[in-house]
């Protein structure tokens, strides 16, 4: 067990060089990292080939004050147990990033396309970037901090005047 | 059968499997088919998407508990207790130590009840009636449990909640928990005894090789039914799970039936985390004595990745807190959504059509948790 934990020590100062960027160990077996978005591919596929085989998720954060959006890559090392947690933030106003799919394939593709789907984030090199969960949806990306789902809702599905309500407010002859 | 495409030869066609088929849950397959073999199958996802990231951010902590349930319905107890794991950890609660082995307890109940839906829907896939009755019929014992601890039969309504856990266990609790684990026994052995229905539909069918199920982000009794070594609760242990005994099922065929199998034997670690933890279980606080909920995540601030092992894979929760008193982004990783989209499309292509209900039961599915 020492052992690992000297390991860990030493994976810390590995990655940070080996990665080009400073690694903070925020709690244990949780490390986090900023880099830039351009660096994206190259710092994932280093972190593989140093062990970090299992991509978790990708999560976005829309910033909106910022006028940027995060991205965050959760990956999980089984040969050291510890997580690394890969930041990067791209501009709100054309959101674009290169994809991973050369690294983890489909998975990271369907990830992908989730952000697409909910953020609007376009990723260069997926070519499939399909919706996955909304069906016929005109709208904004829903997930966005500026997008207020109820005001939508209210406005197009709730109202007498809307076609699709009319058929609850007719009166029967 | 829905269309024939013109530009091949009248044995190609597209098909449906789902969302109508008894079984397959709110999730649809499209599969282009020639004769009898799947050529391509593509997942379509989306009939249960509910918005839950989007909602919580509206809500306050104590509420998202509430929602969290929600999110599966095979195990709402493990999926409460990653939610309020991540408010603990941004909070920095020190969760009082009878709460810890309270949230074990229920955590690995509700283990052993989901695996026996796995085990009814994989009777259903293959057409073993028996076997859904007598899975469905045992799990109901644990239910009860539920209902007499949190209230709640199928969802506990947030009772693991952030700071420990809603109530005390009522007087009789553990002993009624112990008689379960007693009448629930007989199908533990029920279910692993071998059955030539199972051997026949699942031996050989769909495998998926151990670097592929690393690569498709395969977690839980997937990636472990492939032959690698891996749990959360070991690993990257949560709650009181260092201090517990208990082994981790593995089995290298890959196929079907060796995911089957490891669900299956994982019934046993279960039970025998659960009387240990009852041996063990300390007397005391249940809840961490804090100011109102809302004003202390007002405090919070900061992000937080949680993973915790559920029946069904890595679930995780990412949080970020801005000292709102709502979190400004949660986002949610449920296991099925690797195993049914990137690993299931890459399982079905070029099998037999009559394997499909195998392979697709096989990956411990819930749409519930690809939508959200």
């Amino acid at each position: 067990m020492a052992a690992i934990e000297q390991e860990k020590t030493d994976l810390v100062e590995v990655l940070s060089s080996e990665l080009d960027a400073s690694i903070t160990l925020k709690k244990e077996r949780r490390m986090w990292v900023e880099i830039d978005s351009k660096k994206i591919v190259d710092v994932c596929l280093k972190a593989l080939q140093l062990g970090f085989e299992h991509l978790s998720t990708i999560s976005a954060v829309d910033w909106l004050e910022e006028g940027r959006f995060e991205l965050v890559y959760h990956l999980w090392s089984y040969k050291y147990r510890t997580s690394l947690n890969i930041k990067t933030k791209i501009d709100r106003n054309k959101p674009s990033i290169s994809s991973i799919n050369s690294i983890w394939d489909t998975y990271a593709e369907t990830c992908e396309r989730e952000c697409h789907e909910l953020f609007g984030i376009n990723f260069e090199g997926n070519s499939n970037l399909t919706p996955l969960f909304l069906e016929d949806w005109q709208g904004p990306p829903p997930f966005l901090k500026d997008f207020n789902w109820r005001e939508y809702t209210l406005k197009e599905h709730y109202k007498e005047e809307n076609p699709r309500e009319q058929v609850y407010f007719e009166v029967k002859k | 059968m829905t269309s024939v495409k013109k530009k091949y030869d009248a044995s190609d066609f597209e098909m449906f499997f789902g969302p109508a088929h008894p079984g397959s849950g709110n999730f649809s397959v499209k599969v282009e088919m020639r004769g009898e073999r799947v050529l391509k199958a593509t997942a379509d996802p989306g009939y249960l998407h509910r918005g839950f990231e989007k909602l919580m951010e509206y809500r306050e902590p104590m509420q998202n508990s509430v929602l969290s349930d929600r999110v599966c319905v095979l195990e709402p107890l493990q999926w409460n207790l990653v939610h309020a794991e991540a408010v603990d950890d941004l909070m920095d609660y020190d969760v009082p130590e009878r709460a810890k082995y309270i949230r074990v307890i229920l955590a690995e109940l509700s283990r052993i009840q989901s695996h026996f839906i796995w085990y009814a829907v994989l009777s259903l896939g293959t057409g073993f009636m028996t076997g859904f009755n007598v899975a469905m019929g045992y799990r109901d014992y644990i239910l009860d449990v539920f209902n007499l601890i949190t209230g709640g039969r199928v969802y506990p309504a947030g009772y693991i909640c952030p700071g420990g856990v809603r109530k005390d266990l009522p007087e009789n609790a553990e002993k009624k928990i112990l008689a379960v684990l007693d009448k629930i026994e007989y199908m533990r052995k029920f279910a692993s005894t071998e059955n030539l229905a199972w051997l026949s539909r699942f031996k050989e069918v769909g495998i998926l090789t151990k670097e592929e199920a690393i690569k498709y982000g395969a977690t839980g009794p997937i990636l472990r039914g492939s032959g690698f070594v891996t749990d959360v609760r070991r690993e990257d242990p949560y709650e009181i799970y260092d201090l517990l005994e208990f082994d981790i099922p593995v089995h290298d065929e890959g196929d079907a039936y060796s995911r089957f199998r490891v669900g299956m034997e994982e019934i046993e670690e279960s039970m025998k985390i659960i009387t240990q933890a009852l041996d063990r279980l300390p007397e005391g606080e249940v809840r961490t004595p804090t100011l109102k909920p809302i004003v202390q995540f007002r405090k919070a601030n900061g992000e937080t990745y949680i993973r915790n092992e559920l029946s069904r894979g890595e679930g995780a929760f990412y949080m970020v807190a801005t000292g709102e008193k709502t979190p400004y982004r949660v986002k949610i990783r449920g296991p099925s959504f690797s195993h049914m989209i990137p690993i299931l499309e890459r399982l079905l292509t070029g099998v037999n059509y009559a394997d499909v209900p195998a392979i697709y039961w096989s990956l411990y599915q819930c749409p519930a948790d690809v939508d959200r």
